[in-house]
């Protein structure tokens, strides 16, 4: 047979504790499938949306409502959208606390994070494309976010929103980001990330001699795992997508203003709460852009852990990170609930 | 295949079969273009039950969204519901330009009489001016009965006659020093166009336009009234006239207690007199357009704007009352008479015309010199003579309704 990527992710044999879901939690495999079901339902949404101002909201509202199983195309691709970013953070978080980052899958750790960030802007991106007053505040605050910053900031404010205010150049720069851009990119380390994954020896688990045991499973058993998880997580989009539709808010109308009680999309929160502490700049895009250079830093800086750690969680060779990632964590948490209250 | 994996695709296969039900679930989307707005509206959907509002506004020609606004394409109550102006009710006056206006249609050219909302927003029972004017004058806060305040500020729209004042300022009663007018402020401002109804169903009415023209009167507001109607039976003014007094002692409305029955013996003020067509009539089938809307100036008291008198129909003892030879397929009257139709009023045929040129399009002239009048809400046909070559003994100057009570007013 010849070699093929599919083969390339799926080796004869593996490890067994590679593939052991109290290790790896499951969350990259599902990242990867929540990716590919955005993908696809994205594509379907595309047939329906109308990026302009006027259009927005009433293409959604078409489709949500009008397009038979429309609904349930928007909501498979918001709920898949929420759950990525959920399963991509606790993806890291495994990452770190199982001392995975340690060379020689530092790179690839890499990767992962500009993967994260990227699926952040991408729902960011996404979201703003409803364009209605739900989302109007947020984009404002975001936007003038950027403006803050120094000797970039105004520039950076007119490349992204192509105006002195949002607008319809806004909606399809967002728009075309959000379809082509970020996807473009996405895809491309995507790729790159799973196909250094078997380069640097899949999953981390210590060397073959330091390995308590040496029971393999068949690429077969583990394409029967991943079908599991699939079916299981599709299952539970479904039946989110039935239960709890993605929100819609009336359009904009001419000259209305932001509406009370707005808030950020619910993985800004915590960057909308600590606005509140003061200047912009330092609160809102500084201290986020430190907390992301302290992972980027993460392995190159800080001990690792010993290989002979690796494949268990909480390796003491790596626990400064795991406490200044757990700090960031629950720090985050504590701003969400915060600004839930 | 494993039972595991064999479960997880039973579980997906039962999700997929929820979504195929959540789908037919749903009601069949109902669709509505209207030929005014040519813009599909879902609305029908769950309001299929709904009457047409008035043979003049019918749902093809301008479905639910011109008047109402609201989202036309959702199908979800919530959000459907969440753009639309004024509540229930899109003709409240902070939102009426928006729903009835347009110059085609209530907010357009004197000449065409189209300017109704222009009217009512300078119309003396939405400004309120001539009560509070009243109210500041007799408490001392102004020198003179002339209108300074009305319930919002608002220039004139029209300023045709010398009794009018140009603008109106806000009413604020917090700013004023006068401790009753305060109380005024607070207390009684409770009958003009821009607020809710007293409690009770002899006084249920809505706001703006549908105070008057949807017949709510002794209906349970919780329960909408879809109609809109230019025969007002007398029950919609009284849910403001007629519903008690003002004590100016203790500063606020007392409303009556009785549940007023028959109209002549107990409804209105025991003092008053009336002739027959004064309590058999409808208040709109003698006082006109522009008493009951206005005619856009700002008035400082009722009286500046109220005319019509028994005069108007009956003339005097030297004049025949004012008429008027319909010639025009188009006039106002066969329009008004097309909406309300009492009346088989057509080209040729002769009405009664107020002395500032209104047109009681109810009324017309026959052949033996005597006058019918239809009444807009009951459909009565009544017949009337002139005063003219009549024994009315009337002075010529003495042409108000007590001096015809004298001899014309019905036993109580």
């Amino acid at each position: 047979m010849r070699p093929s990527f599919f083969h390339h992710l799926h080796p004869p044999t593996i490890p067994a504790a590679q593939s052991r879901l109290r290790y790896t939690l499951g969350a990259g495999g599902l990242s990867v499938f929540f990716s590919l079901v955005l993908i696809v339902s994205g594509v379907l949404l595309m047939y329906y949306y109308t990026p302009t101002p006027q259009e927005a909201p009433l293409s959604i509202q078409t489709l949500t409502f009008l397009v038979p199983f429309g609904w349930l195309v928007r909501n498979l691709h918001y709920w898949a959208a929420q759950l990525l970013v959920l399963v991509v953070v606790i993806h890291l978080m495994r990452v770190v606390f199982t001392g995975a980052c340690a060379p020689p899958r530092r790179f690839n750790y890499l990767l992962g994070l500009a993967l994260l960030v990227i699926c952040v802007l991408l729902d960011f991106t996404g979201y703003v494309l409803r364009w209605d007053t739900g989302i109007q505040w947020a984009l404002v605050v975001g936007t003038n976010l950027v403006k803050t910053i120094p000797v970039v900031g105004g520039g950076l404010y007119a490349f992204l929103v192509g105006g002195s205010q949002p607008g319809a150049a806004t909606l399809i720069r967002f728009y075309t980001w959000h379809i082509f851009g970020l996807t473009l990119i996405l895809l491309i380390i995507g790729g790159w990330h799973l196909f250094r994954v078997r380069r640097d020896g899949g999953i981390a688990v210590p060397p073959p001699e330091l390995r308590p045991g040496n029971n393999r499973i068949t690429r077969f058993e583990l394409v029967r795992r991943e079908v599991l998880a699939m079916l299981l997580a599709s299952a539970g989009l479904v039946l989110l997508s039935i239960t709890l539709p993605a929100p819609l808010a009336p359009p904009i109308q001419e000259g209305s203003a932001l509406v009370a009680g707005a808030r950020a999309p619910w993985f800004f929160l915590w960057v909308q709460e600590l606005l509140k502490l003061g200047d912009p700049f330092l609160w809102g895009v500084l201290i986020p852009l430190v907390m992301t250079m302290v992972f980027v830093l993460m392995p190159y800086l800080l001990p690792n852990a010993r290989p002979v750690e690796l494949g268990r969680w909480f390796p003491p060779g790596n626990r400064l990170a795991q406490v200044i990632s757990a700090i960031i964590v629950i720090f985050i948490l504590i701003m969400t609930t915060l600004a839930l209250l | 295949m494993k039972l595991s994996t064999a479960i997880a695709s039973a579980v997906l296969f039962l999700a997929a079969l929820a979504t195929v039900f959540w789908q037919y679930r749903q009601p069949a989307p109902v669709a509505l273009t209207p030929t005014l707005t040519g813009q599909v509206e879902y609305c029908l959907t769950c309001h299929a039950d709904l009457p047409e509002i008035s043979p003049a506004h019918p749902v093809e020609t301008f479905g639910c969204v011109r008047c109402h606004g609201g989202e036309r394409l959702a199908l979800e109550a919530d959000l459907a519901h969440s753009t639309m102006r004024g509540g229930r009710n899109p003709s409240d006056l902070a939102v009426v330009e928006a729903s009835c206006g347009g110059s085609d249609c209530h907010s357009g050219s004197l000449a065409e009489e189209r300017d109704h909302i222009q009217r009512v927003r300078t119309g003396i029972q939405a400004t309120y001016a001539g009560a509070i004017a009243q109210i500041r004058y007799t408490f001392g806060a102004q020198p003179d009965a002339i209108a300074r305040y009305g319930i919002y500020a608002i220039e004139a729209y029209q300023m045709t006659t010398p009794r009018a004042v140009p603008y109106l300022d806000a009413f604020d009663p917090a700013q004023e020093s006068s401790q009753p007018v305060k109380a005024f402020g607070e207390q009684c401002l409770v009958c003009h166009l821009s607020v809710d109804a007293l409690p009770g169903a002899p006084n249920a009415r809505l706001t703006g336009c549908a105070a008057c023209h949807t017949p709510t009167a002794n209906t349970d507001l919780e329960k909408p009234v879809h109609q809109l109607t230019t025969a007002m039976p007398y029950t919609q003014c009284n849910t403001c006239h007629n519903r008690g007094n003002y004590d100016l002692r203790a500063m606020h409305f007392v409303p009556r207690n009785d549940q007023p029955a028959d109209r002549l013996h107990d409804y209105y003020q025991p003092i008053a007199q009336f002739v027959r067509c004064e309590w058999t009539l409808d208040c709109v089938d003698c006082h006109t357009r522009h008493e009951a809307m206005g005619d856009g100036n700002l008035y400082s008291s009722k009286k500046d704007i109220q005319y019509v008198r028994c005069y108007t129909c009956h003339g005097t003892l030297d004049k025949l009352p004012l008429t008027r030879t319909i010639s025009d397929p188009n006039d106002l009257a066969l329009r008004m008479a097309f909406l309300t139709p009492v009346i088989d009023l057509k080209v040729g045929d002769t009405v009664i015309v107020t002395e500032k040129g209104e047109t009681l399009w109810n009324t017309r002239q026959l052949q033996d010199g005597t006058y019918e009048l239809f009444g807009k809400a009951t459909g009565q046909r009544l017949t009337f003579r002139p005063v003219k070559g009549s024994a009315c003994q009337q002075k010529p100057d003495q042409q108000e309704s007590r001096y015809c009570h004298e001899c014309h007013a019905v036993q109580r």
